[in-house]
């Protein structure tokens, strides 16, 4: 049991953690006609629900899930599956009568839509279902009253509410002007922007997955993976000092973590030139600026002539360069984060003269 | 869901049906759920309790009430107000007539008033208007200057009115009272007897059972808008919460559970429920500490907003407490409140919150015995703590080492002092559980030589006052010892430490000294404790030659075991690792093993000396040459019991709960070093607190004393009032605790540990709390400089102990404030009345006084516990007023004195001299007592011992 916990303990190291996440979207695109099956899906569900079982037996596991802020997102793992899974199974079977030449089955009674007393029926229903819910809830999970909060004593881990702990997750990456300022505002604007960016007529009122790949997958990758799974990651994975814990184990605050990050410019200057870093931040930082300069400007025009070809020419120009630059940013965080583990990558380009990192 | 159900619907709607009936009776059932939680609530329940017991004890009060009452007075007054009312029924016809008129002007009276009354008010407002109008140079003044005039008219009418029936009323009233004014007079007789019955029969009509009570204002969901069980909060402007941002009034609600705790009369029920069980001095209303004010979480702690036993954070003050709370409330550690209650034995930690500059509190023992314990350990010599700065260092010196001790002995001792003396609270530094593995042997061996060679090295030459001095008689010098007061402060051999307590072992241990120095430097010690360490707090006795002698041939026949062995015998590769690690942790190392390379054997010794000594910070407690201006080397204590339980650090220790503050302090004091347990540390990096194998009392104590160095933020509203007075007292108080004077006397209820060595009280050293109005000032300044028997016939004695005019006035005020008395000078002369001197003598010899009481000479036939001193020295020494308080009510003064209360009647007296009046007998026997002259004086010998402080 004890190794079982450890190998468990091992998998959900952040590293591991994400590229699982990453895998396990490819595996379901991949082999969704599968996934679509009630077998895996229920089978899926009920094998998480044998883990959190299994997990409550031990004492650390119990302490972290069933702190009353974190039920939740105990609740958000499984809504998340399920509703991932149910997309995923609707769209199959519309796959499969498009292929057929029947069209989706939303469409074949397109003109009647059942609100009375159909609608209104299920949504009071549901209605009565939610209030008994947080009734319940109130009576079981009682809100303490708790000390004062104070400055000088802040808690450890001092943890985001739980909508932006993917956002905090970010921070471990990038700096707090990135990752709390920029980026975020991005996410919402690219959010506002996608309607503007794409115009493609598919897909609309019905589930599908083969007519909208890449932008399924794409959609996927940044709420699932990005955003979701972070946040499950930095409400049960990551305790004091923002160390990362496993499932199983104590939350120790001695526990240290090497920090043995460099920057870019050390590896250039340093490891590769084998000489003293630059005084002059310009000159010190070239490398790394040119870098994201080409990233951010240059990269989405090759990627224009090349492997983005047929987007561009479907977008037009300035659909495209917004859609790949926001694509771009997305993207920079798995970046980041790969160079972070690969590399020990601290910054691209690090100018404490002026607080300016990236 | 794809598949259709039937045309014209997308679900079965008949199914649906019937979810939703499953759906609305879930929310039915889920919503009284929700009310009957509410209802159900823990302090809700906790009330509905104690309305049954309050209901119970305020009948059985009523009953007691009833029987209380003059049962016979009762019936007759009874009777006769039957007797009144027959007179009245005589007069019937009159008595309703004189009614029916009072009934009809009682009426008038109330029309003319509410007429008068409305008038009133609109000519309020009209003159109003008229003021701002004629301010503002509005139109139309003149006529509204008319209105006013004319209301004043007509409202002095109604006046006039008003009064007319009042007179007529009180006409009628009059005339009734001739036929009825009996029976009302002996009504309101019957009322004042019975007052607390009535007031305990309108307390029950509120609190007994009923209707609208218990069905309707606080039923369930009904009981949100005027329900009789509430939650009971007091908010208090004077005492606050430091919430980070702001200082917030308290606001305790421990009251909503704890009914009864400011009420007399639950004594004997449980918690919740008691009566505070001090309530003379915390919660009443005329005690210090009334509820209103202080409220209860300044002193208790825990969160007093909390309604809930577990969030409100109760600290069980036993391991059976912790488990039946468990069992009944859920309880568990706290842990959303960064002040849980303190146990309740340690409740007193907090009075240091408001009585901050006084250190010593009085009654409050446990605080007193804490600071006692932090004093006697020397925990301020190395912790810097606010209030402990300017006390003398615990230990004694070592600058002249070299004439008391051997480096044998010092060594075993420093190794484990507790293998030589098992009371002493000298702390073992080496063999812990940090370094004492197999591996640090040589180490320690190592340190300890080290520590030794660079005492002796830096001893000075002491010069004994006699060598070799004469032997003398163990047997009489054991005698002298136990009788003569040295076990005030010293313990030799009884008991353990904890149980002795802290101010018996104000000195060091008596036990095995024989094994520790020679008999030499004991006489030499014994005879003049300042020779050879001139601060030293040890008094003169004042013994003879022969007694010294005596003395110090009993305590240098004390031996016992030699304490531990070395462990290991560290060869030099062993040494100069040792002080190569010392080296390089302060330079560079080849820097380092140049600097030893320098060295000699006996140069590395004494360098490493000087480092370990640094290191263990000894110098903290002793005196020891080089390290004249060291600072201390422990953390700041002054605000740790403030300190948040994140700041401690627990590392590998799981056993105890990481929430609980207390737990980690009661481990470390246990073992000081077990926090490095499972840690990989190099030999520096180790903890070096030493172990004083500190038993579980003494840790109790010693976690009073942190939990009482708080962080001041209540404002001086919530401080005791200072005054002259009051820094009198505080200044004699901590003298009188840091030289140990409680360790014989009994002062403020505090201290006189002594006294219970002695088999009669009366044989011992006397009570001193009224001492300052008893004695004269100046007697008492010459009496602490050269002490003179009072009482010859004990054999305990007051030591001198050579205090110098600071303290002297600090003592002497302390005992002037603690008597309240006017101040130290004062005309003694009485005014004698002539006529009375011989009543004076007849009283004396009449009441026997020199039965007891010495007049020159001794008493032969009386047991020595019932002497009394020499009343000659009366006038000397006593402070005239204070006579007659003391003939007065002795047992008042001093409880359990063997002096007679001569006047059990006061101020009636059983004796027919001068007219029978106590006060004049009194004063007689006062006065005559002043004419006897003669006695032992102190005042011959002040000068004396002044100039010769030696014997």
């Amino acid at each position: 049991m004890n190794f079982l916990k450890s190998i468990i303990n091992a998998v959900a190291d952040p590293r591991l953690f994400f590229l699982l996440a990453c895998g396990l979207l490819v595996l379901v695109v991949w082999q969704r006609e599968r996934v679509a099956s009630n077998v895996v899906g229920y089978g899926g569900l009920a094998a998480l629900a044998i883990f959190f079982i299994f997990g409550t037996f031990d004492p650390n596991f119990r302490l972290i899930v069933t702190k009353p802020d974190n039920v939740p997102i105990v609740g958000l793992i499984f809504l998340l599956v399920f509703f991932i899974w149910y997309s995923i199974r609707e769209g199959v079977l519309n796959d499969r009568r498009i292929a057929a030449g029947l069209g989706p089955i939303e469409k074949a009674e397109s003109d009647r839509v059942w609100v009375w007393p159909d609608l209104v029926y299920i949504e009071l229903i549901a209605l009565i279902l939610c209030s008994v819910l947080l009734i319940v809830w109130s009576i079981f999970l009682k809100a303490p009253l708790e000390q004062p909060a104070n400055p000088a004593n802040t808690p450890n881990p001092s943890k985001a509410p739980w909508y932006f702990l993917g956002l905090q997750e970010m921070l471990v990456y990038f700096d707090p002007w990135l990752a709390g300022v920029v980026l975020p505002s991005l996410i919402i604007v690219g959010l506002i922007c996608i309607p503007y960016i794409d115009k493609n007529p598919k897909g609309n009122g019905y589930y599908t997955f083969t007519e909208r790949k890449a932008e399924i997958t794409i959609f996927m990758f940044g709420f699932a993976v990005l955003w979701s799974s972070l946040i499950v990651l930095g409400t049960f994975l990551r305790g004091p000092n923002w160390n990362f814990f496993g499932p199983f184990e104590f939350w120790d605050i001695h526990k240290l973590a090497a920090l043995t990050n460099v920057n870019l410019s050390e590896y250039v200057w340093v490891r590769a030139f084998r000489t003293g870093l630059p005084s002059f931040w310009l000159v010190r930082e070239i490398f790394g600026i040119l870098l994201v300069v080409f990233y951010v400007f240059a990269l989405p025009v090759i990627l224009a002539k090349a492997w983005f070809k047929g987007y561009y020419e479907k977008l037009g120009g300035p659909r495209y360069y917004v859609g790949t630059g926001l694509f771009l940013m997305m993207m920079a965080l798995p970046i980041k984060m790969l160079l972070r583990w690969l590399f020990n990558l601290k910054y691209i380009v690090a100018i404490p003269e002026f607080f300016f990192n990236i | 869901m794809a598949e259709k159900k039937s045309v014209g619907h997308a679900y079965n709607i008949d199914f649906l049906n019937v979810v939703f009936a499953a759906c609305s009776v879930f929310l039915l059932l889920s919503v009284i759920w929700m009310v009957w939680d509410d209802y159900d609530r823990e302090w809700k329940n906790t009330q509905r309790r104690f309305n049954q017991l309050e209901l119970q004890v305020t009948q059985a009060q009523l009953q007691l009430a009833g029987r209380a009452v003059d049962k016979g007075k009762l019936q007759s007054l009874e009777a006769q107000q039957k007797a009144a009312a027959k007179n009245v029924v005589a007069n019937q016809k009159k008595v309703d007539e004189l009614q029916a008129r009072q009934k009809d002007v009682e009426n008038r009276l109330y029309r003319a008033t509410q007429e008068y009354q409305a008038a009133k008010a609109t000519y309020d407002q009209d003159r109003y208007d008229f003021e701002a109008s004629r301010a503002n140079k509005q139109s139309g003044v003149e006529k509204k200057a008319q209105h006013v005039a004319e209301e004043e008219r007509r409202l002095n009418e109604l006046n006039l009115a008003m009064e007319k029936a009042t007179a007529d009323k009180d006409a009628v009233q009059k005339d009734l009272g001739q036929y009825t004014g009996q029976v009302t007079a002996i009504g309101k007789q019957i009322d004042d007897m019975t007052t607390e019955q009535t007031r305990l029969k309108k307390r029950l009509d509120v609190i007994a059972p009923s209707l609208t009570k218990d069905y309707f204002r606080n039923a369930p969901l009904l009981d949100f808008m005027a329900p009789t069980i509430k939650i009971q909060q007091i908010i208090l402007p004077n005492v606050v919460d430091d919430v980070n941002f702001i200082h917030v009034p308290k606001m305790d609600r421990c009251q909503t559970c704890h009914l009864a705790i400011d009420k007399k009369g639950y004594e004997k029920y449980p918690q919740p429920f008691t009566t505070h069980p001090n309530i003379d001095t915390y919660l009443g209303g005329s005690s210090l500490h009334p509820i209103d004010k202080i409220g209860c979480t300044v002193c208790h702690e825990g969160m007093g907003q909390s309604v809930s036993f577990r969030d409100s954070a109760h600290t069980p003050s036993t391991e059976k407490q912790k488990e039946d709370w468990e069992k009944k409330y859920g309880w568990e550690e706290p842990h959303s409140w960064d002040y849980p209650m303190l146990p309740v034995k340690m409740t007193e930690a907090s009075c240091a919150k408001c009585h901050k500059q006084e250190i010593y509190v009085p009654k409050a023992t446990n605080l007193d015995l804490a600071y006692a314990t932090f004093e006697r350990a020397g925990c301020y010599a190395c912790h810097k703590t606010k209030g402990f700065e300017n006390v003398k260092k615990p230990g004694p010196i070592l600058t002249k080492i070299d004439s008391k001790l051997s480096p044998e002995w010092v060594k075993n001792w420093i190794r484990n002092p507790r293998a030589v003396k098992p009371t002493t609270w000298m702390p073992r530094f080496f063999y812990n559980s940090n370094n004492s593995g197999p591996e640090d042997a040589v180490r320690n061996e190592v340190e300890i030589n080290a520590i030794v060679a660079y005492l002796f090295s830096n001893a000075e030459k002491h010069e004994f006052a006699v060598k070799n001095p004469p032997r003398g008689d163990a047997k009489s010098g054991e005698q002298i010892v136990k009788s003569v007061g040295c076990q005030g402060c010293h313990v030799v051999g009884e008991g353990s430490r904890e149980a002795v307590g802290p101010r018996r072992t104000f000195g060091q241990p008596l036990e095995n000294i024989g094994n520790k120095t020679t008999y030499e430097w004991i006489y030499n010690w014994v005879r003049d404790p300042k020779h050879y360490s001139p601060n030293t707090y040890m008094p003169n006795l004042r013994l003879s030659d022969q007694q010294v002698a005596d003395v110090a041939t009993f305590l240098s026949g004390l031996k016992g075991g030699a304490g531990d062995g070395p462990k290991a015998t560290p060869d030099q590769p062993a040494v100069d690792q040792v002080i190569l690690e010392y080296y390089k942790a302060v330079m560079p190392f080849e820097d380092a093993k140049a600097e030893i390379a320098k060295l000699d054997p006996r140069q590395k010794q004494i360098a490493l000396g000087q480092r370990v000594i640094s290191r263990y910070g000894c110098f903290s407690c002793h005196e020891i040459k080089g390290f004249e201006n060291a600072q201390a080397i422990g953390t700041d204590l002054s605000e740790e019991g403030s300190k948040l339980v994140t700041r401690l650090d627990f590392a590998f220790i799981t056993d105890i709960p990481h929430t609980s503050k207390l737990a980690w302090f009661r481990t470390k004091l246990h073992d000081p070093r077990i926090f490095d347990k499972g840690r990989v540390l190099k030999p520096e990096e180790k903890l070096r607190m030493p172990n004083f194998d500190f038993g579980d009392e003494e840790v109790n104590r010693l976690l009073t004393a942190i939990m009482s160095f708080q962080r001041e933020i209540q404002p001086p509203a919530a401080m005791p009032a200072r005054s002259a007075r009051a820094d009198y007292l505080v200044a004699g108080r901590t003298l009188v605790h840091r030289r140990n004077c409680v360790g014989c006397h009994i002062i403020e209820g505090d201290g006189g540990d002594f006294v219970k060595l002695v088999a009669d009280s009366s044989l011992g050293p006397p009570l001193l709390t009224p001492e300052g109005a008893r004695v004269q000032t100046d007697w008492l300044y010459a009496f602490l400089r050269g002490p003179i028997p009072i009482r010859p016939w004990l054999n305990v004695r007051m030591p001198t102990f050579g205090l110098d005019d600071q303290n002297l006035n600090g003592v002497i005020r302390y005992f002037g404030a603690m008597s309240n008395s006017i101040g130290p000078f004062r005309s003694h002369d009485v005014v004698r009345a002539a006529s009375t001197e011989g009543t004076g003598k007849a009283l004396f010899e009449k009441l026997k006084c020199q039965q007891c009481h010495v007049l020159g000479t001794i008493p032969k036939d009386q047991p020595t516990a019932n002497l009394a001193p020499d009343l000659r020295m009366a006038s000397d020494r006593l402070q005239p007023d204070w006579i007659l308080q003391w003939l007065k009510k002795p047992l008042d003064i001093l409880p359990g004195t063997r002096m007679p209360g001569f006047w059990p009647d006061y101020p009636k007296s059983f004796y027919p001299e001068l007219g029978g009046s106590a006060e004049a007998q009194i004063l007689a026997i006062r006065d005559h007592l002043l004419t006897l002259k003669g006695g032992p004086s102190p005042r011959g010998n002040a000068s004396k011992a002044a100039n010769n402080n030696n014997n």
